[in-house]
């Protein structure tokens, strides 16, 4: 700085200084409390404790997260084709977990990459593995899936190395590296490593494609726990359950009479019919007068029954006309109540009932044929009625019965037939009793499936995240001639390894992903912690000391500080890799905390402000301005993670591009219209348009730093979109409610809210204007005043002055356009 | 630590400016070093670009996209052998073992299938057009007909996202992205580059934001999506109970701190912030003046056609393209959507170009009766074409055709196009190229050329590479289309 004439700036005044401290860590404004407390502290280390409170945040976890899911290309939709819905969220609700834990950089980056191939991964392990599984993935139809499996591969090379390395292996695909030393073939060394994973080239374009694994909430672990253990406690009871000695002897007493060989009498067949439906299906629900009793004197639609001879175990085919039903019936005695198996045939369908009452119905469409199908007739002592009801639906029809016997097995029914039981006989009745005939087993047996069942049911609402996972058996690799998937050069089969102008792997390095993971997490590796710490430097600097943080090549750019930049990633791998550290560092520094407004020499001499003279100011990205909004406005919903929600968007813009323009985008209500903007649906091939507006990516490819460009759309949004009107109008009426009885005073509030400062005199003057020319507008037109204050879905204050209100939220929106607003100074 | 930039002998100084800073690509900061190079004499509207490299024909494109992939069979790859290969089975010989999508890759069976409408000569050149094309056909002494394009890709993503950024990789910007970077807008009240969607009957494929997009651009070069029915630009409404007097009240409040801010700290951010609020302010009352109809006399509407009164139809956003070229917005991009004829190809062509034929002639006649059609340069076409052979079964009055990228037809007229002239071949099956192929980015080559400029130049360093529109490959300005 001072070779090129250059001094640094006075130290910022504290109200900025905690303002740009807050929205670099947290995204967030700072609340007045906290303005009030740190202006007022006298403390020498107040500062530093103001650093390492909002360190401790939450919302610090949340901000880095953010710049994590440009560079991890996250998305809620798959992106090619039809772009549907998938859930990767639990994946990004595991890393903002992980920088709000200060989880280790090394750590971070071997279980986002290959936490599925760690020893005794657990869940949360594979879950960050979910950061290659980002990318986007196709349900074309017409797709030839090896080539779009070799995509998803190729974009896991290039956002890796791009992320983690800054290098462009991507060039490698189709070529040697024309700038920097890789070659094709260590292209696709590096490429075999994820080759093998075993997620397909054709995915789905509704939800999760495998590999995936579940992610229980702790509710859900909790309910899910709770079903498994009530089906756990019903096993237990039904295995302690055991019949009375009582209740078995009595079962294998009656057994032992109605199981003996005394097959009931069959008397000869009566046939009625036929009677014609509407459709065959007609005829077979309608019961056309015998069903419940038989009375074969009665005629049914002038049609009598009549006697029939068919002799039992044929196939017979009695005349049906289409679409109609014919009824066969005959008495069976039996000399105890006991159950039979009969076996049936039937062209087409067939019910059959015993004593008035329905006990088997199929209605086929099929030829006559010997043991179509079983039913099972519990018959009571002496006459039983038994009524058979075929349906032809045309052609010719046909019915077979065959009397089976005992509903029980072989084996029993030859032990309940011995003359005399001997005691093994009895045990192996008393098992079968148990087991399959007594009724309380059937019972709990039932009950048991039900909570199986409930248990399942409950399983299959729990939502999955997608994960890497390697083929049980490796895919062979080779170099792709000019990177085309149908070009495999089978010559020479490729084996993963790293470029040898970088240092080699260790000796015993898994040739797994895990092994590349380890290799670039390494503490000595010349890359990885000086991307990372430029990265960090590029959140706070606005630009990195290498301004290409994704390019370390010889094509990238000459780092501004070279041994600023080298002292800070030595220190980053030897301190433990502890990024919130790295981020104190940089805060605490003087470089940081100078004041950001430039003087003409200095504009002069680094019109771009390499050498950081003075602060940079910094529009904010597009979340933050919203959610700088939401605070204001006293709205922002605090909630951390889950499920991305869907906040106000305007009409048809899903359906407008959507596949046969079927898909509509259905905006959340309440609570959800006013989380944090990270969460909001991100759909990648057509993304919230406000954020755009602001430089959001689209996140179809890993971004790392996001241009910051000037537009009339961004002051169209925030001036325009319903979500910024709202928020002025909340944020008024707080300045209403709390901000003092005059105008002044409101004033202060609303800019010690939005700025961290009061109002001077220039504010005061302008806004004072524009307040009361609005005041008199809305004075003289009430209904404007109204529909003003009615755009957005929360309801106003209806005690406060409307005309006042209105004119309130004038101010309001004018102040949230402010470019000191927008704008970390 | 192993040290890492002792490399300082790779990079000379010259080479370190070139890099770009702070996110600038080379254009970006050559300009910046010598800003004289900005608009010299060019009429050019703030763009990076300079001096054209040549001189250009063209001012400003109109971009006409069919999505879906439109039959050049049914439309204007005709034969008149091609009636004899009707019904018969597709060559060996002519399929070669190319590859084709899994729609069609089972079938046991590859019908041929010659297109169920006539066609006849038009114009000079004698180039056939289809019966369901007369309006279109009229113009063929005014385009240049090319049946030769050709692209990779064969299934929709891809293909459209190939030929719209020029490559199938996405995070690259688009065509109109590219030329807003280089040209600007010479327009201060309305973008620089324009999007309207419309659709046919039928279903459609799916659009992407990232046709419009602007890929590793700063995200101001996107395109602007004008809307048929609510706001026609996003958020461009005041809210409720806002008139125009109330928002000027509330941007002369901002401006007046603003100022105050940059006299305070010296940002010229600020400054463009105060002017981009202004254009905003600006294109409140320009929009809703441009895409109000009112004005047009009834015999524009008549020349159009049936669709040309109502919000959202092609032939309406064809009238609303011409007032865009008109108030100098230099690249507009139409996508017609519902191409994609996998069945009932004979009835839905129809549909399709009965939806665009007669506003597409209008436009183009339009343009001339204006005088802009010498300086506008029209872009006709979809990112692949169909197969001869048939999807599905061929009966006597119906078939499917499957996506075929191998050889495709679009057109182009206006600034810096041959008039009346057809170029390429394609075999008697309308499948492979004959002579004189032209790969889409030869296209996007030769569009850039008729725009003054040269495609191998005109770069931007992203991740180590210059990357083009065209794609690093070696695509070929097609001179004998030129005029």
């Amino acid at each position: 700085m001072e070779a090129n004439g250059l001094e640094p700036s006075l130290e910022a005044d504290r109200r900025t200084l905690i303002r740009r401290v807050c929205l670099d860590l947290t995204g967030l404004p700072p609340s007045p409390s906290q303005v009030d407390r740190f202006v007022n502290d006298t403390d020498p280390n107040a500062y530093e404790t103001l650093v390492d409170s909002l360190l401790s945040s939450e919302r610090y976890g949340e901000r880095m997260t953010l710049a994590w899911m440009d560079a991890a290309r996250y998305g809620d939709s798959s992106v090619f084709h039809d772009d549907g819905v998938r859930y990767m969220w639990p994946w990004r609700d595991w890393v903002i977990q992980a920088y709000n834990e200060n989880k280790r950089f090394d750590d971070f980056t071997i279980e986002q990459l290959a936490g599925d191939q760690l020893e005794n991964a657990s869940l949360d392990h594979k879950v960050a593995s979910g950061f290659n599984r980002n990318h986007g993935t196709t349900d074309e139809g017409g797709v030839i899936a090896e080539e779009y499996r070799v995509e998803y591969n190729v974009d896991r090379v290039k956002t890796t190395a791009n992320v983690w390395l800054g290098l462009t292996m991507e060039c490698g695909q189709c070529h040697e590296h024309k700038y920097d030393p890789i070659s094709q073939k260590e292209y696709y060394q590096f490429y075999a490593y994820f080759n093998v994973n075993s997620d397909a080239g054709m995915q789905t374009r509704n939800g999760n494609s495998a590999p995936m694994v579940k992610v229980p909430s702790m509710s859900q672990k909790q309910e899910l726990q709770q079903r498994r253990d009530k089906v756990a406690a019903m096993k237990e009871e039904r295995a302690k359950a055991n019949p009375t000695a009582k209740e078995m002897d009595e079962w294998i007493a009656d057994h032992r009479v109605s199981e003996l060989p005394n097959t009931p009498k069959l008397d000869g067949w009566h046939f009625l019919g036929s009677f014609t439906g509407k459709n065959k299906d007609a005829a077979f629900k309608k019961n056309w007068g015998p069903e419940k009793t038989v009375d074969l004197a009665r005629e049914h639609d002038g049609k009598k029954w009549e006697p029939r001879e068919y002799e039992d175990g044929k196939v017979h085919t009695p005349a049906i006309p289409e679409n109609s039903a014919a009824y066969f019936y005959r008495i069976v005695t039996a000399a105890k109540a006991q159950e039979v198996m009969v076996s049936l045939g039937s062209d087409d369908a067939i019910k059959v009932f015993l004593n008035g009452k329905q006990v088997f119905a199929n209605n086929a469409s099929r030829g006559p044929a010997p043991d179509q199908d079983k039913a099972k007739l519990a018959l009571t002592e002496g006459d039983n009625h038994l009524l058979l009801k075929i349906v032809n639906a045309g052609g010719p029809a046909g019915f077979y019965f065959r009397l089976v016997g005992s509903v029980l097995p072989e084996n029993i029914l030859a032990l309940l037939r011995e003359d005399v039981l001997s005691e093994e006989h009895v045990v192996k009745l008393q098992e079968y009793y148990e087991k399959s005939a007594w009724p309380l087993a059937k019972e709990l047996d039932a009950k048991i499936k039900a909570a199986e069942k409930a248990v399942s049911d409950y399983d299959k609402g729990i939502v999955t995240v997608m994960t890497m996972g390697d083929l049980a058996k490796p895919r062979k690799t080779y170099v792709l001639a000019r990177g085309h998937y149908a070009s495999p050069k089978k010559d020479e089969e490729i084996f993963p390894g790293v470029p040898a102008a970088l240092p080699p792997l260790p000796e015993g390095s898994s040739p797994k992903r895990v092994g590349l993971a380890k290799w670039i997490a390494d503490d000595d590796h010349p890359l990885t912690a000086r991307v990372a710490v430029n990265r960090y430097w590029s959140m706070i600097f606005g630009a990195g000391m290498v301004t290409t943080v994704m390019d370390f090549g010889t094509r990238g750019a000459l780092p501004s500080h070279p041994r600023l930049l080298d002292w800070l990633a030595r220190d980053f791998a030897d301190g433990g890799w502890n990024v919130k550290r790295v981020f104190k560092q940089m805060l605490m520094s003087a470089t940081y905390r100078q004041q950001s407004t430039a003087t003409a020499e200095q504009l002069r001499l680094d019109p771009e402000n390499v050498f950081l003279s003075h602060a940079p100011r910094l529009r904010l990205q597009g979340e933050f301005i919203r959610d700088n909004a939401l605070t204001v406005g006293g709205v922002l919903n605090g909630k951390v993670g889950g499920p991305s929600v869907k906040p106000y968007q305007p009409p048809r813009i899903w359906n407008e591009v959507a596949l046969n323009g079927g898909l509509f985008y259905k905006p959340d209500n309440g609570a959800n219209l006013y989380r944090r903007s990270m969460y909001t649906y991100w759909k990648r091939s057509a993304p919230m348009p406000n954020m755009m507006a602001f430089d959001a990516p689209t996140r179809e490819k890993c971004v790392v730093q996001r241009p910051r460009t000037n537009t009339p759309m961004q002051a169209l949004v925030t001036l325009n979109d319903v979500q910024f009107v709202e928020a002025a109008r909340l944020f008024a009426e707080r300045v209403l409610q709390q901000g003092g009885e005059d105008f002044d005073s409101q004033l202060d509030y609303a800019l010690l809210l939005t700025t961290a400062r009061p109002a001077d005199e220039l504010r005061k003057r302008v806004f004072r204007n524009l307040y009361d020319s609005q005041l008199k507008v809305f004075r003289a037109d009430a209904k404007r005043a109204g529909e003003l204050l009615e755009f957005g879905e929360t309801k106003r204050d209806e005690s406060l002055d409307s005309a006042r209100h209105a004119a309130w939220t004038t101010v309001a929106s004018a102040i949230l356009n402010l470019d000191e607003v927008i704008t970390r100074e | 630590m192993i040290p890492l930039f002792n490399s300082d002998h790779l990079l000379d100084r010259r080479k370190f400016m070139n890099l770009g800073a702070r996110g600038m690509g080379a254009l970006g900061l050559a300009s910046l070093a010598q800003p004289g190079l900005l608009n010299a004499a060019t009429g050019r509207g703030g763009g990076v670009l300079g001096n054209p490299n040549f001189k250009p024909k063209a001012k400003r494109v109109i971009y006409l996209f069919f999505s879906g992939g439109p039959s050049h069979i049914d439309m204007y790859d005709f034969k008149p052998g091609i009636r004899k290969i009707h019904g018969i089975e597709l060559p060996d010989s002519i399929r070669k073992g190319q590859r084709i999508t899994g729609m069609t890759s089972g079938q046991k069976s590859f019908p041929c299938v010659a297109p169920m409408f006539e066609f006849k000569q038009h114009g000079q050149s004698g180039a056939y057009y289809s019966e369901i094309l007369p309006h279109i056909a009229s113009l063929a002494d005014e385009m240049t007909l090319i049946r030769s394009v050709n692209t990779e890709a064969i299934n929709h993503d891809p293909a459209i996202t190939y030929i719209n950024t020029g490559t199938q990789q996405l995070g690259h910007p688009s065509m109109g992205a590219w030329l807003n970077y280089g040209l600007g807008s010479p327009s201060d009240n309305l973008p620089g580059y324009i999007v309207m969607i419309s659709k046919g009957r039928g279903g459609s494929q799916a659009l992407y934001s990232r046709l419009w997009g602007s890929g590793f651009l700063p995200s101001k070069y996107q395109g602007v999506k004008f809307r048929s029915s609510g706001e026609p630009v996003l958020f461009l409404n005041d809210p409720p109970g806002i008139d125009r007097s109330s928002r000027r009240a509330i941007l002369d409040s901002i401006r007046a701190v603003n100022e105050a801010k940059f006299a305070e700290t010296g940002d010229a951010e600020i400054q463009a912030r105060i002017a981009q609020y202004e254009m905003a302010f600006r294109m409140q009352s320009s929009v809703p003046e441009l895409t109000d109809l009112k004005s047009e006399p009834e015999h524009v509407f008549d020349l159009y056609g049936k669709d040309s009164k109502k919000p959202g139809k092609y032939a309406y956003n064809c009238i609303l393209a011409r007032r865009m070229l008109e108030s100098g917005v230099p690249f507009i991009q139409l996508f017609h959507r519902g191409w994609d004829q996998h069945g009932n190809c004979p009835r839905d062509v129809r549909y399709q170009c009965e939806d665009i034929d007669q506003p597409t002639a209008a436009l183009v006649k339009d343009l001339k009766q204006r005088g802009m059609l010498e300086d506008t340069l029209v872009i006709c076409g979809g990112e692949f074409g169909r197969t001869i052979y048939s999807q599905g079964t061929l009966t006597k009055d119906n078939h499917g055709r499957d996506h075929h990228g191998r050889c495709f037809s679009m057109w182009m007229a206006g600034g810096g196009i041959r008039k009346g002239h057809v170029h390429g071949e394609t075999d008697d099956f309308c499948y492979n190229i004959v002579r004189d192929p032209v790969h889409i980015n030869d296209l996007n080559a030769t569009a850039l050329q008729c725009l003054g400029i040269d495609h191998e130049q005109f770069t931007y360093r992203y991740q180590g590479l210059d990357q083009r529109l065209t794609s690093v490959l070696d695509p070929t300005v097609i001179t004998p289309i030129l005029a």
